[in-house]
């Protein structure tokens, strides 16, 4: 009897201990700069980060003025993100019970994904191939389309305004996407786009949501609201001065998706780990309770071997994975905002005023930008966020 | 544990170890490896990695475009071969590309395959062709010909197209069609002189770890 103890007891043991014998993999020391992270990560880090990384890079980068270096970081996610339709070996595992959410390939949720396209649009823009950052636009607004209340489906306002406004400039008519941006408005109102101004300010600030994870097994996605003490963005060029507030939201975007079907999967998983766990009590009290109490050797056996089941229902229990997939691309910022002039060729210096609630300007956050307007007729554009290095040539 | 024995122990064990572990989490979930991506020519399927443009659409476009150019009459039967400016492709689709490279490759081909009747101008090395001319002007490098006289080609035709896309997105899939279009413009009197046309729609369904 002893022996069938110890055997099991064993077993138990080494299987419980399995777990724990993978030697850590992929140590990435962080420094807290994505500049220097990002590339560290991607080389040495583990895969399914990649994407992750190249979003955190393609921020960064963009607010140093580090136009070419986003270029390559946002092309890699974009490149990936055709894997959506078929899903990595690891990725699959991760509708499995025992592999965590979190082993996927990372693509972002849609307002992740969404971003990286917007981004991307802005630098073609920049290279003076609007109708591919229209393309970006719309492919943009398309990662937000399904929403699970169609209310929410591709309703960012920003995203339906440049296409309309690319469209116009490109000789069509973009009178239909400046409808839909006008109907989905819910901060400030967009104004009647002038498809000859040639000047044109891209503006991000604040800090955008991140994800967190609830519920008895860290199985349902949540989102942590973003936050900025900017409300409204004051751009003087030369003369001229306009005052916008925020078109886009990213904490509204964020949580106006609705519930995922790996929602769905991750709620299976959480019955699954509490119903073994409490088989597993139930089978380990009840068989350990018959084999003591009984004085029945058959009865004791067969308690003990329902002992043992419970003990494997409760490390089943234990290898599930139920925890909700929280990596974020955690330097996006919250507002989106767009302003264009219509300016003479050569030099100007614009600088950017981020104001507070009551519309005072937050000395700190204020930059600088000189930039050059061409003689060939192409858009000059321009990326600045609360958090670019000022002053900056563009 | 004799009377019980080893065998009715793993007979109790097991079963109950695998009915825990068996089945799926994603139970209940409509298509949880999701639909691979279907080509939708009219009479063909055929599984891709993703709904956009791809390369094989290049391929397919770009020959069948240089087929039908090739057979028309003002190509066919011209008495001198006419000259061919390319315009860029205005990319309409939600797709980003590099539009160059439908127009790129029907140069090649037709310049390969055409057998002298068509002559690509060069107006994307124009800014070259300019520098080098007025080196001969100066006399800075050496000339075969009269540097002075304008020898730089008009074209006869344009060659452009565009590429229209519609796209659909809700919790059965993802759908997306792309109409690509080609036109030659007679550069004298702005008629389209011939026009080719290709689509394809294309289908998929995420894998479920990304719904």
């Amino acid at each position: 009897m002893k022996r069938v103890w110890g055997q099991a007891l064993a077993a138990a043991l080494m299987l419980l201990a399995a777990g724990c014998a993978t030697a850590p993999t992929n140590v990435v020391r962080l420094t807290g700069d994505p500049l220097v992270d990002a590339p560290n990560a991607i080389a040495n880090g583990p895969p399914r980060d990649r994407v992750l990384w190249d979003d955190r890079l393609a921020a960064a980068a963009m607010r140093q003025g580090r136009f070419a270096q986003a270029q390559v970081a946002l092309d890699d996610t974009l490149a990936r993100l055709g894997a959506i339709f078929s899903a990595d070996k690891e990725s699959k595992k991760a509708r499995g019970y025992f592999t965590a959410e979190a082993k996927k390939t990372f693509l972002g949720e849609p307002y992740e994904r969404v971003m990286a396209y917007y981004y991307r649009g802005i630098l073609y823009w920049m290279a003076g191939e609007p109708d591919n950052a229209r393309a970006c636009f719309r492919s943009a607004a398309f990662q937000d389309a399904d929403a699970e209340n169609k209310a929410y489906a591709s309703d960012y306002v920003l995203l339906d305004y440049l296409d309309g406004l690319i469209t116009a400039k490109l000789g069509g008519d973009g009178s239909d996407a400046f409808k839909r941006a006008r109907a989905e408005d819910r901060l400030a109102i967009p104004p009647t786009a002038n498809p000859k101004n040639n000047v044109l300010f891209f503006l991000d600030y604040g800090r955008g949501p991140t994800k967190y994870a609830t519920g008895e097994y860290h199985e349902e996605l949540r989102f942590r609201d973003g936050f900025s003490p900017a409300l409204e963005v004051l751009i003087r060029v030369d003369e001229q001065a306009v005052d916008i507030g925020p078109y886009d939201d990213l904490n509204f975007q964020a949580t106006t998706r609705g519930g995922r079907v790996m929602d769905h999967i991750l709620g299976n998983k959480a019955v699954f780990k509490k119903t073994t766990d409490v088989a597993g009590d139930v089978a380990l009290v009840g068989g350990l309770g018959t084999a003591i109490v009984s004085q029945d050797q058959t009865a004791q056996e067969v308690g003990l071997g329902i002992a043992a089941a419970g003990l494997i229902s409760k490390i089943v229990s234990a290898a599930t994975k139920p925890q909700a997939d929280t990596r974020s691309w955690d330097n996006l910022p919250l507002y989106l905002s767009f302003a264009s002039f219509q300016l003479p060729p050569g030099q100007h210096t614009a600088t950017v005023e981020f104001l507070d609630p009551k519309r005072v300007p937050i000395p700190s956050l204020t930059k600088t930008i000189t930039f050059t307007v061409s003689t060939d007729g192409k858009d000059k554009v321009l990326y600045v966020s609360d958090q670019s290095t000022t002053p900056q040539i563009q | 544990m004799k009377a019980f024995g080893w065998k009715r122990f793993l007979s109790l064990v097991l079963p109950a170890a695998l009915l825990l572990t068996a089945g799926c989490a994603s139970s209940g979930v409509k298509n949880p490896s999701g639909v691979g991506v279907t080509e939708m020519n009219a009479d063909e399927k055929g599984f891709v990695t993703g709904t956009g443009i791809e390369s094989q659409d290049i391929v397919t476009v770009a020959d069948q475009m240089c087929r039908g150019l090739l057979g028309i009459d003002r190509i066919a039967n011209a008495t001198t071969p006419p000259r061919i400016a390319l315009d860029p492709v205005i990319n309409e689709t939600r797709f980003p590309i590099n539009k160059d490279i439908f127009l790129t490759r029907m140069m090649a081909q037709l310049t390969a395959k055409s057998g002298g009747k068509v002559v690509f101008l060069a107006r994307e090395r124009m800014e070259a062709l300019k520098k080098e001319r007025d080196l001969k002007r100066a006399g800075e490098v050496t000339a075969s010909s009269d540097p002075n006289v304008q020898e730089f080609k008009g074209a006869d035709y344009f060659l452009t197209g565009k590429l229209q896309g519609l796209s659909t997105r809700t919790s059965r899939g993802t759908s997306d069609y792309v109409l690509y279009t080609f036109e030659l413009i007679d550069a004298r009197t702005s008629e389209i002189v011939w026009a080719g046309e290709h689509e394809i729609k294309r289908q998929g369904l995420e894998d479920a770890v990304y719904r």
